[in-house]
């Protein structure tokens, strides 16, 4: 923890920020002589992938102590989120936004563990305090009105259908004393429908201390961040304990992971509107039987492509956040700017305006690290290179992809594929599945097959089963599985389950194209290797969210199905009661009055009365 | 029992054995068809059912499983073997059968203490009539889908040829076991009371009155028996919510061949509950005119409600109204003075054909939307109100030709 009085060489400047910096010390030096500042740390981290990628991982981080929080001083702990935590009674909230796949074939394990992943759309959940269920059922509620107008998400439709209770998949990240866990309630929500643009990113932003006016957040612009392959944003609010003083601090760390096509990036600041490229642009494969002049099968990546940050994000970095710079003096300079890429690719790099390199330089030859100067921007660049150096990639512990089976909108089913690539040990994992009450699973159909080399059973496979079935319009399926994954082989999970029609109320203006089903999440717990005993970390995978199409009644026609159905009952009513009422008699014991006599009697009563 | 009864009844076992092993697949197939199975009756959902409760989880605390708690007790019971479900389905539709011959063997369907009919030297025999219920394809496809409505047809024609044959107590029990099990037959209550009362021997008959009593106080003690039992079977009375509370109320709205489903998918929220209690006080209006009309043979007033329920339930299936017209065939004496039976039957194939070509057309092709199955569901509804009363007007034809046996063959009106 950094006292505030060392930031004194800052006060020399003269940009507004500052000054407002400076006014911010000012208050807190007369307000409180004994505040211990909350420190404020921010990385990006930039790894080239396969496939010409570029992963970009931003990581904000502020902690400060839990009194001050408490008390309702914040310093650099927004506010507007501190005061929403503190109404809900929220200890823990988790927060993501995504965007897009990740392509774990292609770029192979997600940074952080996948811990700041979240599933398509908007997941969210959080450890509220609470003295019984329905207490922290309210207190959950509230809390997602609130960050729903945070946030500009559609956060508040979040209701009972669409929280869970996760038993098994997350386990709190923060520290808490033993009192206050057993009055902790884990809920969980997602909406995977929840397309997360623009508006999502600007009140993200504003929760930094610079705002996204400097630092290395200044490259986050709406239009490049939505245009990437993937894309996920988080927010992790936590109280982390220190054993030895007993203090507490509360940490917020704002992520945002993005992976840019770069050609495509390329192509985009040439050409903003999309075109096809020239001929003489493209790298046909003569190999191909069919080459030639005038036939081209383009060749993907022959070729590493010049690039630098100002043209994959537009612009520069315009130098480091003040509250993020650390004192010279003090030895432990933490770097803003990371690369990660392969000794031969590095080498190739120019950095403009160099910032400081990092100490740290040297110690891996595949890292290099630098740290921001304030006002002076920064910026890196790759040249071209032929043949392309192939990046980094880390094979992920587990592949899982997710389809539906089936066809028609009436029964379906839905088939998950885990793949272990580890050629010797196991791996245990936790399945999480979140499914809307019109998807009607059925529990008996759930099998696990392992396709493997070994001999192993079925039965081994899947230890643990957590199930609580959906009650139509009241809450949805959850359904948590502690699994087996055999070494370098493949599990299968199905199961069946049958599509509800549902009220045309219920159905969505654009109820043809379907319901979005979200994502398995995937839980690997941290756990050591059999065979060396090497950590395996905690880490989390999502599935790709489903599509689910459901049958649709006509939407024109409640007045005409209930005419006819009326109709059809009345005429049933009225041909029985008919019968059951009126008694039978013989033709020739009634005078029965058809058209003709009638006509006949009106006629001669009309002539009476001319006659009169 | 001659020996053309048991030879029918064989045969009938022999087509549903044979089904069920020569095509293993088929009874999957069937179960899951919307006219057989519906989400008080499915197999599929007993399953899922006896699964959850089997792993401890309260099946009746989720949206999937509709059905009464002793039929999970039964079938937990039961060994988890396909060849015993399906033999156990079997045997049922053999009871039902028996039952059928017990009641045509009876003579009530010809004569009644009031009433007997001047055609009765035209009636089936007792074979045919069960006959005409095991080889009825709705019978067969019913029980090879092997939905929980076949128990329940199976105890409601326990409980009638118990009625026929005087003996109140079993025909009580049967009955409250069929109401226990799928709510509607409570219906067939009053017409049952005044069967049996009417059957009972002359010499020992108590009063109307203190019989009802008497009656409705067996029914009470043996329905609180059984709801007591199932209580501590499953451990709490959330059934009760969720097996009758869906019959009443409606929140499955899987397509069937009712009239409900469509109608409340398409209802304006505002207006649900009142078409709700609409739609139930509509079926519990025909049951005293019914039993009043045809006081002089209430069987034909029990056939009749089990016609209209067949029609206008909650979640009516094509096991409903397989029961219905094989009931029918007792009354075959009278069939001589229906008016639109071929345009009927032709109706009824039209709709059994259609039916599932057009569901095809919706649900799997696309190329069709909900309004075609709609539409037969209409046809198939209006074709059976009208074979409905049709068989009441050929009975009241008959039951006036009693007391005026001069108009036999004339033209009648009705005032």
């Amino acid at each position: 923890m950094t006292p505030f009085p060392s930031r004194s060489h800052q006060w020399l400047s003269s940009s507004p920020l500052d000054i407002f910096t400076f006014l911010l010390l000012l208050l807190l030096t007369v307000f409180g002589n004994t505040v211990v500042a909350d420190t404020y740390k921010e990385k990006l981290d930039l790894q080239p992938l396969p496939g010409q990628f570029l992963l970009a991982s931003f990581n904000f981080q502020s902690h400060g102590p839990i009194e001050a929080f408490n008390k309702q001083m914040f310093q650099l702990f927004p506010r507007s989120l501190g005061q929403i935590l503190q109404y809900t009674h929220t200890r823990e909230l988790h927060l993501r936004f995504a965007l897009g796949r990740w392509d774990s074939e292609l770029w192979g394990a997600q940074p952080g563990n996948g811990q700041n992943a979240g599933g398509t759309g908007v997941e969210t959940w959080a450890w509220v305090e609470a003295d019984n269920e329905a207490e922290a059922e309210a207190r959950w509620t509230a809390l997602n009105n609130a960050l729903s107008g945070l946030f500009c998400a559609s956060l508040n439709f979040i209701d009972s259908t669409r929280t869970i209770r996760p038993v098994m998949s997350f386990k709190p990240t923060g520290d808490y004393s033993k009192k206050d866990k057993s009055r902790l309630f884990l809920l969980h929500g997602s909406l995977p429908k929840e397309p997360v643009c623009t508006e999502n990113l600007t009140p993200f932003l504003k929760l930094l201390p610079c705002k996204g006016k400097s630092g290395i957040s200044t490259l986050l612009d709406g239009h490049k961040l939505f245009d990437a392959s993937f894309q996920s944003m988080s927010i992790d609010v936590r109280p982390i304990c220190s054993p030895h003083t007993e203090t507490c601090d509360i940490e917020i760390q704002q992520t945002i992971d993005m992976v840019l096509d770069i050609s495509r990036s390329l192509q985009r600041k040439d050409s903003p509107v999309p075109r096809p490229r020239d001929q003489h642009e493209l790298i046909c494969d003569t190999s191909k039987p069919y080459a030639s002049n005038e036939y081209c099968y383009p060749m993907d990546n022959s070729v590493d492509l010049p690039w630098s940050l100002s043209d994959l994000f537009g612009r520069t970095i315009s130098g480091g956040c003040p509250l993020a710079i650390n004192p010279p003096e003090k030895g432990d300079e933490a770097p803003h700017v990371c690369i990660h890429a392969p000794e031969k690719k590095l080498k190739t790099m120019q950095t403009l305006e160099l910032a400081a390199p990092a100490t740290s330089q040297g110690v891996q030859p595949d890292l290099n690290c630098y740290v921001l100067k304030e006002n002076v921007p920064f910026d890196i660049s790759f040249s071209k290179q032929q043949p392309p150096i192939s990046p980094l990639r880390q094979e992920p512990l587990l592949y899982a992809e997710r389809s539906f089976t089936g066809h028609g909108q009436e029964h379906g089913g839905v088939k998950t594929v885990l793949r272990n690539p580890d050629p010797v040990d196991s791996i245990g994992v936790v399945y999480l599945e979140s499914l809307p009450w019109f998807m009607k699973p059925y529990l008996h159909t759930f099998k696990a097959r392992v396709l493997s080399a070994s001999d192993v059973r079925e039965e081994d496979v899947i230890l643990d089963l957590y199930y609580r079935p959906a009650l139509d319009r009241k809450r949805g399926t959850q359904l948590e599985a502690k699994l087996i994954v055999p070494p370098n082989s493949v599990v299968i999970l199905t199961y069946d389950f049958e599509k509800a029609v549902l009220r045309y109320t219920e159905y969505p203006p654009d109820a043809n194209r379907g319901f979005d089903v979200a994502s398995a999440i995937i839980t690997i717990p941290a756990q050591r290797r059999n065979s060396n005993g090497g950590k395996i970390p905690a880490t989390s995978i999502r599935t790709t969210s489903l599509l689910l199409s459901l049958p649709t009644p006509d939407f024109s026609m409640p007045y005409n199905v209930i005419i006819f159905t009326s109709t059809i009952m009345a005429l049933a009513f009225g041909s029985i009661f008919n019968l059951l009422v009126r008694r039978f008699v013989a033709v020739d014991e009634v005078q029965r009055v058809d058209l003709k006599g009638k006509v006949r009697g009106l006629l001669g009563r009309l002539r009476k009365g001319k006659t009169e | 029992m001659d020996r053309k009864s048991l030879l029918v009844i064989g045969a009938g076992a022999l087509i549903r054995l044979v089904l069920f092993t020569a095509f293993p697949s088929l009874p999957t197939i069937l179960a899951q068809r919307v006219e057989i199975s519906t989400p008080v009756t499915s197999y599929k959902r007993l399953q899922e059912g006896i699964y959850l409760y089997t792993h401890g989880v309260s099946p009746y605390d989720g949206g999937v499983f509709h059905q009464a708690p002793l039929l999970l007790s039964l079938f937990s019971i039961l060994p988890p073997s396909t060849i015993i479900t399906n033999l156990l389905y079997v045997l049922a539709d053999i009871f039902s059968a028996i039952s059928l011959i017990q009641i045509a063997s009876s003579g009530v369907p010809t004569v009644t203490p009031h009433h007997v009919s001047p055609r009765k030297a035209n009636s089936w025999p007792p074979w045919a009539i069960a006959a005409a219920f095991l080889f009825n394809p709705f019978t067969i496809a019913t029980c090879i889908a092997r939905p929980t409505i076949v128990f329940t047809n199976t105890i409601i024609l326990h409980s009638i040829a118990a009625a026929v044959n005087g003996r109140r107590g079993p025909a009580f029990v049967s009955m409250a076991m069929a109401t226990y099990l799928s709510l509607y037959p409570v219906l067939l209550l009053p017409p049952l009371l005044f069967l049996t009362y009417d059957s009972l021997k002359a010499t020992s008959k108590p009063s109307i009155q203190a019989f009802s009593a008497i009656s409705m106080i067996i029914l009470s003690v043996v329905l609180m028996i059984y709801f007591k039992l199932s209580h501590l079977i499953t451990g709490s009375w959330e059934f009760v919510a969720s097996t009758y509370g869906v019959h009443l109320l409606l929140p499955d709205l899987t397509p069937n061949v009712g009239l409900w489903w469509y109608f409340f998918i398409e209802m304006f929220d505002s207006f649900r509950a009142f078409f709700l209690c609409l739609f139930q006080l509509h079926l519990l209006i025909y049951v005293p005119s019914v039993c009043l009309r045809l006081r002089k043979q209430p069987l034909f007033a029990l056939i009749t409600l089990i016609g209209i329920s067949s029609i206008f339930k909650s979640y009516p299936a094509i096991g409903d109204t397989g029961l219905y017209l094989s009931l029918l065939t007792l009354y075959n004496h009278t069939f001589s003075l229906m008016r639109y039976t071929f345009f009927l039957a032709a109706a009824i194939l039209y709709a059994t054909f259609l039916g599932p070509a057009f569901y095809y057309l919706w649900v799997y092709a696309g190329s069709g939307n909900a309004n075609f199955f709609y539409a037969i569901t209409l046809v198939w509804s209006i074709s059976n109100a009208l074979i409905v009363a049709d068989a009441v007007y050929a009975t009241l034809r008959d039951e006036h030709e009693t007391e005026r046996p001069e108009l036999i063959g004339k033209d009648v009106v009705q005032i």
